[in-house]
């Protein structure tokens, strides 16, 4: 798939994360400030606004992509995502397209840098999680689509649910993270809902 | 909350407003939003350029270090939150003069993300060359085998100050690197806090604390420190201090350092000489020699009462690089 792909997919994207804000606002409030949902709707919109400049590399495209997370936020979840984002644009700097069989490669190396970012482990309950499944179902079946890896993603979700979070501020709420869907693990849910095809 | 403020989130806005309003022959206001302070005038080709960058509420730190001598540039939050990776990018463009840039800053988690994060962007984008120092000076913060984890504190005015004035000598940015890390690993910082501070925006306090009671090792933000209890004298204050300093790192016979006694906001200077006595005396009879004490407010966290100390330990390279010439509107060394 070329660049284009993702430029189609932006409209609905947007208007995914603008419909999904309240909750994951709100979700984020419980253990956060409160705001994830703002960084993601910021962050789509800027999406928006650049669709048209996105260039044919898919490496610089990636890259505009990431900054659109930072430019809108200072927010570590928006720095965490951008830093997947860019992980992947180095990897496919100077290519124009795309294949499904080289994702699981792509989720790797953002995977890492996620982690290195971070300074989170797999397991802590936060986005990392549910993206490790995700690179792993893809690692063992190539063909996954994305509905399949949006149901892997949900049971990373519910598989967590009822575990402590263990970084970032919400650990200073260990037990009352118990039973709560981690906001970060939704939102990444509701980016891969947004880029499905219709 | 009794501040002096309009809009709380336009707070920050409006002192940077100012700030280069007062002095424009030394600041001048950049990047989107206003969020980059970079010195006024245009950059020395291929000197090496240094920013930092963190929350806003800690002046002279970090932007009131803009100077000749000090650092280029800076990117500034908002009170106690990091900037953002584009804030953080642009002040390394502004301070990019050829010779690439070094990053140097404190510590903090989100700071370090959004910091590193603007420079993979520039790599990738514009290929600027860049490197990161951080400043963990902060004892009470992590154990000395967990020296990676602590806080940067007060010891990052050293380094701005050392590297600075190794960038204004045209070395080349492995060198200003190398002495900005050594400065970095020289600098042991100690706080203590008596009162809070309030966040404009949050609008209460960051800490609650008796009206008869002090906390030894609090951070700048109010990160618990390592006792909270009766107000002592501050004699006793200051031996605590200096032992909790040299227990970290030991103090020999012919140790040349300078010392810090600096003020977290609200404590007066009569209250920092005070201090200064006792420090002086103590590192003298272990054989040392103080070099440029600074005694004042160097590094705040809002009208926080409270002082910290810091020892920075020279050689002769450092110590040069200490007194050569710098000026920001805070500070002159002639």
């Amino acid at each position: 798939m070329k660049v284009s792909w993702l430029q189609d997919q932006l409209p609905q994207l947007a208007e995914h994360l603008e419909s999904s804000a309240e909750e994951l606002n709100g979700l984020d409030a419980q253990l956060g400030d409160g705001d994830l949902g703002v960084t993601m709707v910021r962050g789509s919109r800027q999406l928006l606004e650049i669709r048209e400049e996105l260039p044919d590399d898919w490496g610089m495209a990636l890259l505009k992509c990431a900054q659109a997370f930072t430019k809108t936020s200072g927010s570590s979840y928006g720095t965490i995502l951008a830093t997947g984002l860019m992980a992947m644009a180095k990897q496919k700097k100077g290519q124009a397209e795309m294949d499904s069989s080289e994702w699981a490669g792509l989720l790797k190396v953002a995977l890492e840098a996620m982690q290195h970012r971070g300074k989170a482990k797999l397991g802590q309950k936060t986005v990392l999680d549910p993206v490790s499944a995700a690179q792993k179902k893809l690692e063992s079946d190539p063909e996954t689509g994305l509905l399949d890896l949006i149901e892997v993603v949900q049971q990373t979700i519910d598989e967590f649910r009822d575990k402590p979070c263990q970084i970032g501020r919400a650990r200073i709420f260990q037990d009352k993270s118990i039973g709560l869907d981690d906001p970060g693990m939704v939102a990444f849910k509701r980016l891969l809902e947004g880029i499905v095809p219709n | 909350m009794k501040k002096l403020l309009n809009d709380p989130y336009k707070y920050v806005d409006e002192m940077l407003v100012g700030m280069c309003a007062a002095h424009p022959e030394i600041y001048r206001q950049t990047g989107e939003g206003g969020r980059v302070i970079a010195r006024a005038g245009s950059q020395r080709p291929d000197k090496v350029g240094i920013v930092s960058g963190g929350g806003s509420g800690h002046l002279p730190v970090f932007t009131g270090y803009v100077g000749h001598g000090l650092l280029d540039a800076c990117a500034i939050g908002d009170v106690f939150a990091s900037p953002s990776v584009e804030q953080m990018a642009e002040a390394m463009k502004v301070a990019h003069a050829g010779a690439g840039v070094l990053r140097l800053y404190g510590n903090y988690g989100g700071d370090v993300m959004n910091f590193d994060m603007a420079g993979e962007q520039l790599e990738m984008e514009e290929d600027i060359q860049s490197t990161t120092v951080l400043l963990a000076d902060d004892v009470s913060s992590a154990p000395p085998e967990e020296g990676e984890k602590r806080r940067g504190v007060a010891g990052m005015v050293y380094a701005f100050k050392i590297a600075g004035a190794a960038a204004e000598q045209m070395r080349s940015l492995e060198e200003v690197t190398r002495i900005a890390q050594e400065t970095a690993d020289s600098c042991r910082s100690v706080g203590a806090a008596l009162t809070p501070c309030t966040i404009p925006q949050a609008g209460k306090a960051t800490f609650e604390i008796a009206d008869d009671e002090m906390e030894m090792g609090m951070g700048i933000h109010g990160e618990p420190g390592v006792w909270r209890d009766k107000l002592k004298p501050a004699d006793d204050i200051a031996h605590e201090m200096v032992d909790r300093l040299i227990a970290d790192r030991a103090i020999d016979s012919g140790d040349r350092l300078s010392v810090m006694v600096n003020s977290l906001g609200a404590t007066p200077p009569e209250e920092l000489y005070i201090l200064y006595r006792v420090v002086k005396k103590r590192v003298e009879e272990l054989g040392a020699t103080i070099v440029m004490p600074l005694v004042g407010r160097y590094a705040t966290s809002m009208e926080m009462s409270g002082v910290s100390m810091t020892f920075c330990f020279l050689n002769q390279e450092r110590e040069a690089l200490l007194q050569a010439p710098a000026r920001c509107a805070f500070w002159q060394v002639e």
